[in-house]
């Protein structure tokens, strides 16, 4: 699903880096990455930036480390990620329902 | 347990922890102000470093083993008398500034670690709704 | 933690008596008479504090033991044509308040009365926050 939904999304053009409009049919094969790679990296990287924000908070709470501001912002970025990661999510679930109900 | 494993993720139990100590300390950072005054009353305190060694410690043990074994509910501090810069024959050392500061600090800990348990609360919300806030 | 404002309470009505009892003190400072009219100048008194609330000394807080007189001199002055003097040796005895000793306590008790209320605010603002973890 996620390989044909690929040659209509931008998103994974821009994002996947290697990706060029030119491969439309060569969809996650050799070559660039493919947009399911993506979103298994991106559930990686908002999974260490999570851990990076709670190791931050727990030093703060031991008392290893001052810098208020450090945590904050550890703490922000990670909701951040994690709320671009759940918006990914939500658009996408709603492409796969709309492209459900196309009538064969 | 897997439910409470759920719960207790990340920072939140030592968060809850140190909620407890800035309560208790604030209850006698307060008696020693309203005692200011008192002939004879010895001041009383709970050691912040102590308590953060203790703490720190303990969340080293929790992030080496399997999640569930380790928790911080019997991490305890000890009220001691602390004697450190008396300057009155009674015992009491009455040095306001002191007593005020600790207690502005102690006060503002408490409101960023609620801060903070309200944001990890939050985000867990947010996963559980599966709609960005 | 409510507790911490009953602490807080006792505190206010501890140093607000001893201000009264000051205030009382300064007042006085010239009475050499009682208040049936007799020869009796007034002594100056002075509260004792202790630990522990009134109603409870278990609980943490503190409270005025009891007001009691300085029995220290009576201060003489020499006036012979004043009415209250001695008719022998022409002293009147004036109270035992010094104005100086008055005027530092009642500034120490109203800052104690003030740091007494800025911990009841912390207080509050404590609990405000906890309740924002619910909301």
């Amino acid at each position: 699903m996620i390989n044909g939904v690929q040659n209509n999304l931008s998103l994974g053009n821009i994002a996947g880096g290697g990706a060029s409009p030119s491969k439309t049919t060569d969809a996650g094969s050799a070559g660039g990455s493919s947009f399911a790679d993506m979103l298994k990296n991106s559930i990686g990287e908002v999974s260490k930036l999570q851990q990076d924000a709670s190791q931050a908070v727990s030093d703060l709470a031991s008392g290893k480390t001052e810098d208020v501001d450090g945590v904050m912002t550890a703490m922000n970025k990670a909701d951040l990620a994690f709320k671009t990661l759940l918006a990914i999510r939500g658009k996408l679930m709603d492409a796969y329902d709309e492209i459900k109900q196309i009538s064969v | 347990m897997f439910i409470e494993n759920l719960l207790n993720q990340g920072s939140g139990p030592a968060l809850s922890e140190l909620l407890k100590f800035t309560s208790q300390r604030h209850k006698l950072l307060a008696e020693n102000i309203v005692n200011v005054d008192t002939p004879g009353y010895k001041q009383k305190d709970l050691s912040l470093e102590k308590f953060q060694q203790l703490m720190q410690d303990r969340i080293e043990q929790r992030n080496n083993s399997a999640p569930g074994t380790v928790g911080f509910d019997d991490i305890q501090g000890k009220i001691e008398n602390p004697t450190s810069g008396i300057l009155f024959h009674d015992g009491n050392n009455r040095s306001m500034e002191t007593l005020m500061s600790d207690q502005a600090k102690n006060a503002l800990m408490h409101n960023m670690v609620i801060e903070l348990l309200r944001k990890q609360f939050a985000s867990m919300e947010m996963a559980l709704k599966e709609r960005v806030s | 933690m409510f507790d911490v404002l009953d602490m807080g309470a006792s505190g206010l009505v501890a140093q607000r008596t001893r201000m009264d009892v000051i205030s009382a003190n300064i007042a006085n400072i010239n009475t050499t008479r009682n208040s049936k009219g007799e020869l009796s100048p007034y002594r100056r008194k002075f509260v004792t504090l202790s630990s522990g609330q009134q109603a409870d000394p278990a609980r943490a807080g503190v409270h005025i033991d009891g007001i009691k007189e300085d029995q220290s001199e009576f201060l003489k002055k020499y006036d012979p044509g004043n009415p209250d003097a001695d008719p022998t040796t022409g002293y009147v005895l004036q109270p035992n308040i010094d104005m100086s000793i008055e005027y530092v306590n009642a500034l120490e008790a109203s800052r104690a009365y003030e740091a007494n209320v800025t911990m009841m605010e912390t207080t509050k603002s404590m609990i405000n926050s906890s309740l924002r973890l619910i909301a």
